[in-house]
């Protein structure tokens, strides 16, 4: 009899999937929405110009933790847009087939110029087409949708609710009650900062002042 | 809490097979490398008797790939996403655990808003993780219920509602590198907790379908019940922790033991099973996976308001120097206790660094667990080990 009522417990489950709808999509035709700081390949930008924005500072090719990343920088050249002096990079080639996505080469990039971009199809039909040139870099700046992240942004990201506070700020959130409330007011204030409220689209953004925990003991770092 | 048990002295399976009859021909299977159920590249040898299993010989290092020392030639900064890997998982819990330890020596206080935050990712991964053990310990087992990878299957299906929360978050669906030294890098972008509750909704609701498919079924429990026991004082000795401890009665979780991010806020229930077999291992999980749900439910809500990074953000490779010094910091992942060990000596590398995989803690029981049982039992101990060769070879 057990064994029975099992069996119907079994086959409710299997008629109650039967009739569930299905959770997979078919990939090449329906395209699963994306979140949106989704990132897979690269890009490099240029700026409202059309000046190349890489000033070959060599920042991303050091942090690579796989080391995909080889520039060879020309050292400062006179802009054919603007005409000023400044770094430029001759070749810049990021291997794609080693690349962990870690995303640090897009943190660190001082002028925003590496990018990852929001398009899924990365596949390649040969491993050469995993080899990202500088011209395909470029091309895909200009063909590719870029994906949220930027050097600036994440920085802000980090940065924000640290840099405001003066230590009358951390004095008065001692307690965590009156803390929360402080941040609650102070909430206007930072949305003047305009590079913090553009980073920070949560609607609760981390707010300047705020929590105990705040105060950095930037002491402790030794200075490089 | 950790109470003290008599270990007695017992004979190590590694040293012979004298005790076993000698005139025996035995059969020597070679399980793995390769083998499907081996949950990645683990291999070892089984001295058959007929179909019975009376000495096993466990062989990792076929996933080595030198990551701690790889980590000696980066800088600190460098080393997150490398760690990620590991324990491929659940990478969240690696992250935590190597930047703590970095945190420690640094000095640096890590915002409640961050501390909170990371509790909510070590929860929902540790979901994630619980979700693919359970899959795979069901085709362990040839499919618990309808035969096949039904449980397999389905289990995945909620784990990706959980990848698709932690895109939201870094943009990555796996290897996420969203802490950093300080705290982290990304910050919860507007809406996510209630999404996070929808996808627990589901979850929840799932987690009866599971158990039904298996703690309540007949075949399941047939499987498990009695089979790879280990009893509290040998667990002890061999330095299990996490599910595979609690299943055999030690009431020990660092998350309530020793508490890290902001466990001390909030309290954690500890799963405690005493049967010390499969079975239990598999009520402990199930005990788990419900109390991370609850436990993500009560803390989105509450994430504090705030900075999420307490250090410098990563600039530059050498920005960030530890003065010399050493320290261990252990958190509790989805299989034990991680444990980080690392050595300064006031440059930008780690001098050395040492990572105590629970895994391989773990594996190192099978030679006590299987001899005894059958072909069949010992895939099914292997399963409800729960081994990331990952973390086990590093």
């Amino acid at each position: 009899m057990k064994h029975f009522v099992d069996g119907l417990h079994a086959l409710a489950m299997t008629l109650r999937n039967g009739f569930r709808k299905p959770t997979t999509v078919e990939f090449p035709d329906v395209i699963r929405p994306r979140a949106e700081r989704y990132r897979t390949t690269f890009s490099l930008l240029y700026d409202e110009q059309g000046d190349q924005l890489c000033i070959g500072c060599l920042q991303c090719e050091r942090i690579c933790p796989s080391e995909v990343i080889a520039i060879k920088a020309a050292g400062k050249k006179e802009s054919p847009v603007t005409g000023k002096k400044r770094g430029y990079a001759d070749d810049f080639v990021l291997d794609l087939a080693a690349c962990i996505y870690c995303e640090l080469c897009v943190q660190v990039c001082p002028v925003d110029a590496i990018v990852m971009t929001r398009e899924p199809e990365t596949p390649t039909f040969s491993r050469e087409d995993l080899v990202l040139t500088m011209e395909r870099l470029y091309a895909n700046g200009k063909n590719r949708q870029r994906a949220w992240s930027d050097g600036t942004k994440l920085m802000a990201m980090q940065e924000a609710g640290r840099a405001a506070p003066p230590p009358k700020a951390a004095h008065h959130a001692k307690a965590a009650e009156p803390a929360k409330t402080a941040a609650v007011e102070k909430a206007p204030a930072a949305e003047k900062a305009p590079e913090a409220a553009k980073a920070n689209e949560p609607a609760k953004a981390p707010e300047p002042p705020a929590a105990p925990a705040t105060t950095a003991p930037t002491g402790t770092e030794a200075k490089p | 809490m950790l109470q003290t048990l008599q270990v007695e002295r017992r004979v190590d399976p590694h040293l012979s097979i004298d005790r076993y009859d000698p005139e025996a021909e035995l059969l020597l299977l070679h399980m793995g490398p390769q083998h499907p159920a081996t949950h990645g590249v683990f291999r070892m040898d089984l001295y058959l008797d007929g179909e019975i299993v009376v000495k096993a010989v466990p062989y990792v290092g076929y996933l080595h790939r030198s990551v701690e020392k790889l980590c000696e030639k980066l800088t600190y900064s460098q080393v997150t996403p490398i760690v990620d890997k590991n324990d491929y998982v659940s990478p969240m819990t690696n992250e935590q655990a190597i930047n703590m330890a970095f945190e420690k020596l640094l000095g640096i206080e890590v915002p409640r808003r961050a501390r909170w935050m990371r509790l909510v990712f070590a929860e929902l991964q540790r979901i994630a993780s619980h979700l693919l053990w359970l899959g795979t310990f069901a085709m362990d087992l040839g499919g618990a219920l309808g035969g096949g990878s039904t449980v397999f299957i389905h289990s995945f299906r909620e784990r990706e509602m959980i990848m698709d929360l932690f895109e939201e978050i870094s943009g990555a669906r796996f290897h996420y590198n969203t802490h950093t030294i300080g705290g982290n890098r990304h910050d919860i972008p507007a809406g996510w907790a209630g999404r996070v509750k929808q996808a627990l909704d589901v979850i929840e609701a799932r987690i009866g379908e599971y158990e039904a498919m298996s703690l309540h079924n007949r075949i399941f429990v047939q499987r498990t019940r009695g089979v790879g026991v280990i009893d509290a004082g040998l667990a002890l000795e061999l330095g299990l922790t996490g599910p595979m401890l609690r299943a055999c009665g030690v009431d020990h979780d660092l998350r309530r033991d020793a508490p890290f991010h902001a466990y001390d806020e909030v309290p954690v229930n500890v799963a405690v099973a005493h049967g010390g077999d499969c079975l239990a291992r598999a009520e402990v999980r199930f005990a788990e996976l419900r109390e991370s749900v609850r436990l993500v439910r009560v803390t989105v809500d509450s994430i504090p308001e705030g900075s999420i990074n307490g250090g410098k953000p990563i600039k530059l490779p050498n920005s960030i120097k530890i003065p010399p010094g050493q320290t261990y910091v252990g958190i509790e992942t989805p299989r034990g206790e991680l444990g980080t060990y690392v050595i300064a000596d006031g440059s930008a590398n780690p001098y050395r660094l040492k990572i105590r995989p629970p895994s391989l803690h773990a594996l190192s029981a099978l030679p006590y667990m299987l001899p005894g049982g059958t072909v069949s039992d010992a895939l099914a101990i292997l399963g409800s080990v729960d081994p990331i060769m990952g973390e086990a070879d590093r």
